[in-house]
């Protein structure tokens, strides 16, 4: 009856779905841990109220910001500033299309799989910009600016590092770099990229100490000052989205993606591993952001271009000769 | 002693009228009378002396008004108490680039006396809104005004045996 | 989008409005900073927002009836302000007070002097980016809270000193409760050192960060941690001593450099020398009555009065003029935030936006105390 071309239009409608409820979900599950863990770091219980433990508290609040009145200042460029949000929402589902989060459980294995993440996810950059012009606000401004100049940086040691780990490789097919770690996970390998990485990572995605876009003492809450209702959670989801993809590119990268130890679950059991591991480094995030104070901007700078982009251009060129040697 | 001879030689030398007081009366040891011509003179000493500003404020009394200055030393037990009476044209010059502090003392003493700081670099409302410049609340009325004489020591107050009593051991 | 310039000023810099409400000026402090990138041009404090003109108030009533005003200036470290305001009156109307309850007014004092520190330790955290920091400090700075409120009865704004003493004599629970606390805080500031002070993050944000020197100190009149943070150990407790502080030994801590960071080690070291100080004083803690007898129209003799306090923040001095009445004819408050702020646009021209907030908030500023 069906032909192929309806199946895979199925397939993708599904997926589409699929992704964009999974990022709504992410965010609840991350802002509810956020709020809860930093609470016992803060040695307080942090949410109680509604529902055992405050789980419901963020689909509440969830609730509370659609109902929200969304306030566009008066000297805003109004179209730059609805569309803002939407643009910072959009990278961040695109790169979920091609994680793997098993064997068979992806939408699709493209050969260029983390070209076409990397490509996508600096788009993010993009919106904040946009969002920052267009608030007419110079605290936005600044945020904006500084978030900017820092993804940008902090784009090049990122991809310095990856790049070590696709020479050994010899793909970009998120897939095939897994298959590629049946023996060893790449962060024994790969030590200094799996740091410099990670590192990058906190900067990419503005979380403390690196979150200097939003930085709330000196710049009250940076590109986003001026949004409000789902304006501003766009954000927030977009914000917790880029902490997912950036840390499910350092589980396939650095930690073995799916692999683990077989689970009574059929094809869930790799998922499994998955998540977990894409969690567990996602809570470390947490733990920093609620540990550390914030670093300057011309730190931060000084640390990306005097720092880590030597470190990870001698790490691949030392990868590179020993991958020749080999 | 709480004083150099330095200051008081320096002091003969502006022709400032002082009087040594009582610590345990009055909190400050010296109290030394000025003209509005000596007081920038007065000030530089102070700030050769190494004497730091406590403060810059006036009080409203029968004459006229009158500012005063206190200072304090950081390594030496002595603090100093200026009364400078305001001219007739209600001026006092500034001190604030001498003591940059003074900067906001005098500009809150305008706010609340309207005392104009000659040469003050930025002679706007301090404390009080920009909008109330005539407002100043702590100049009295007429009733409550009070003559110099009824709120000073009476001259050489020898009242040491009534305030030996006071709780403080310098 | 930058607002029209000064004539005087280069044509791409712009103002940048910080506060009345800001996350990092703490009150209702607004700064105006002429910008030049992230880089501070010209610092300027504009004040007045939490101005109630407490010195006319003091014109209008009896003398004791002012008390409470005076814990509503530097709601902070309420203490000391009770304290400078009625030692003031008793040094004018030659009353003498019982010696415990001087010992009872240093106990407080320095309880609310930590108090006060703890607060301000977290709220700088804050404004470098340190969520945490502030919620631990809290907890501590709460017991102080909860053991002031057992014997003033309020937990900010105290009105506890009373012209000859103290309003409640305390008890053995609060001496019991008080020792307690010391064990506990001396406890907790190896974890702070461990969170805080050797962080490298924190080093670097607040090292070389607003170095004042004594003689800028000198011509701003800046004091309590900000001059002893620039190497100068200025102290009223030790260079003026008030109520039974000579009776203790306490050190004055002291920095070299004069920047953020002396004057928060200064500050950080100041709550183990209160510690000090209230131990002592609770093992000499003497009997007897805890209240003079006070007349009950307090008339003054005329003349005028100073008294200066070290509050946490540095000296308050009460100036006051009496014209033997039972009201005061002019009551100068001399607060020390006030002289501290007014250097900041010295302190500041030419420093990064993130610095003048780690540099600010080393100041430890408290607005409703400079607005009086």
């Amino acid at each position: 009856m069906e032909t192929a071309v309806s199946h895979e239009l199925v397939r993708m409608v599904i997926a589409a779905v699929l992704v964009i409820a999974f990022v709504f979900l992410n965010a609840m599950i991350m802002g509810y841990l956020e709020r809860k863990i930093s609470a016992h770091i803060q040695r307080r219980p942090g949410l109680m109220e509604v529902g055992p433990h405050g789980i419901l508290q963020l689909l509440i609040d969830g609730l509370k910001l659609i109902g929200k009145q969304l306030i566009v200042p008066k000297d805003a460029d109004k179209p730059l500033f609805r569309l803002a949000p939407l643009l910072s929402f959009t990278p961040v589902v695109l790169p979920l299309i091609v994680i793997p989060f098993g064997p068979k459980l992806q939408v699709r294995d493209l050969d260029i799989g983390l070209v076409f993440i990397l490509a996508v996810s600096s788009l993010n950059v993009m919106a904040i910009l946009i969002a920052g012009w267009s608030s007419n606000n110079k605290y936005s401004l600044f945020g904006a600016m500084r978030s900017v100049a820092q993804n940008i940086s902090y784009e090049i040691p990122m991809l310095l590092s990856l790049l070590a780990v696709v020479m050994i490789t010899n793909t970009f097919s998120m897939q095939g770099i897994i298959a590629a770690q049946n023996k060893i996970w790449f962060f024994i390998v790969q030590p200094v990229a799996f740091l410099i990485y990670l590192t990058a990572s906190f900067a990419e995605t503005n979380r403390a100490p690196f979150d200097l876009p939003e930085a709330e003492s000196e710049l009250t809450a940076g590109y986003h000052t001026e949004y409000s209702g789902m304006g501003f959670s766009l954000f927030m989801l977009a914000e917790y989205a880029n902490m997912f993809v950036v840390c499910s590119i350092a589980t396939v990268l650095f930690l073995g993606g799916w692999r683990g130890i077989p689970l009574p679950l059929g094809d869930y059991g790799p998922a499994i591993w998955f998540f977990l591991k894409v969690y567990g480094l996602m809570l470390f995030m947490i733990w920093v952001r609620w540990t550390y104070p914030r670093t300057r901007f011309d730190q931060l700078m000084n640390f990306c271009w005097k720092y880590m982009i030597p470190f990870a251009l001698v790490n691949l060129l030392v990868t590179a000769v020993v991958v020749k040697l080999i | 002693m709480h004083q150099t001879d330095k200051f008081i030689r320096a002091l003969e030398e502006l022709a400032a009228s002082y009087a040594e007081v009582d610590y345990q009366q009055r909190g400050y040891h010296v109290e030394v009378m000025l003209t509005g011509d000596q007081l920038r003179r007065f000030a530089k000493l102070m700030y050769e002396l190494e004497y730091y500003l406590v403060f810059v404020s006036a009080v409203h009394a029968a004459p006229a008004l009158e500012g005063r200055y206190q200072f304090a030393h950081f390594d030496v037990r002595s603090r100093i108490l200026a009364r400078v009476p305001v001219g007739d044209d209600g001026s006092l010059p500034t001190i604030s680039d001498i003591f940059q502090g003074a900067n906001w003392h005098e500009r809150e003493t305008r706010d609340f006396f309207g005392i104009v700081y000659r040469d003050h670099p930025y002679l706007e409302p301090l404390i009080l809104p920009e909008t109330s410049v005539d407002l100043k609340p702590l100049l009295k009325d007429e009733q409550q005004l009070k003559n110099l004489e009824e709120i000073c020591w009476p001259p050489a107050a020898e009242e040491e045996g009534e305030t030996s009593a006071d709780q403080e051991k310098s | 989008m930058p607002e029209p310039c000064r004539p005087d000023s280069k044509p791409h810099r712009f103002f940048l409005n910080m506060g009345p409400q800001h996350p990092s000026t703490h009150g209702v402090l607004r700064v105006i900073l002429e910008m030049d990138g992230e880089y501070v041009v010209d610092p300027q404090p504009v004040l007045g927002y939490g101005h109630r003109m407490h010195e006319k108030m003091a014109e209008c009533r009896p003398w004791p009836q002012f008390l409470p005003n005076t814990g509503r200036m530097d709601y902070a470290a309420a203490l000391p302000y009770n304290h400078g305001y009625v030692a003031l009156i008793e040094r004018l109307a030659g009353i003498e007070v019982p010696l415990r309850a001087e010992y009872i007014r240093v106990i407080t004092s320095e309880l609310n002097r930590i108090a006060s520190h703890l607060l301000w330790f977290g709220a700088l955290l804050l404004d470098l980016g340190a969520f945490t920091p502030i919620l631990y400090s809290f907890d501590d700075r709460e017991q102080i809270l909860d053991i002031l409120e057992d014997i003033t009865g309020s937990r900010l704004t105290y009105c506890y000193f009373r012209v000859g003493g103290v309003s409640k004599d305390i008890d053995d629970k609060f001496v019991e409760r008080t020792r307690a606390f010391i064990k506990r805080l001396r406890g907790r500031f190896p974890m702070y050192e461990k969170l805080v002070n050797g962080n490298i993050i924190f080093i670097k944000r607040v090292e070389d960060i607003g170095i004042i020197d004594a003689d800028m100190c000198r011509r701003y009149g800046a004091t309590g941690p900000v001059i002893r943070g620039a190497g100068v150990p200025y102290d009223i407790r030790k260079s003026e001593p008030y109520s039974v502080y000579p009776e203790f030994d306490f050190e004055i801590p002291v920095g070299s450099k004069g920047d953020s960071m002396d004057r928060f080690l200064v500050r950080f070291q100041e709550m183990e020398q209160s510690l000090r100080i209230i131990e002592q004083a609770l093992d000499k803690l003497p009997e007897g009555p805890f209240m003079a007898k006070v007349p009950k129209k307090l008339k003054l003799p005329a003349g005028d009065a100073n008294f200066s306090v070290e509050a946490a923040r540095g000296e308050l001095a009460y100036y006051l003029i009496s014209d033997g009445s039972d009201v005061p004819y002019r009551l100068k408050i001399r607060v020390p935030s006030y002289s501290n702020l007014s250097l900041l646009p010295e302190m500041c021209r030419g420093m990064l936006l993130s610095d003048l907030v780690a540099a600010m908030g080393s100041l430890d500023l408290v607005i409703p105390e400079i607005d009086r």
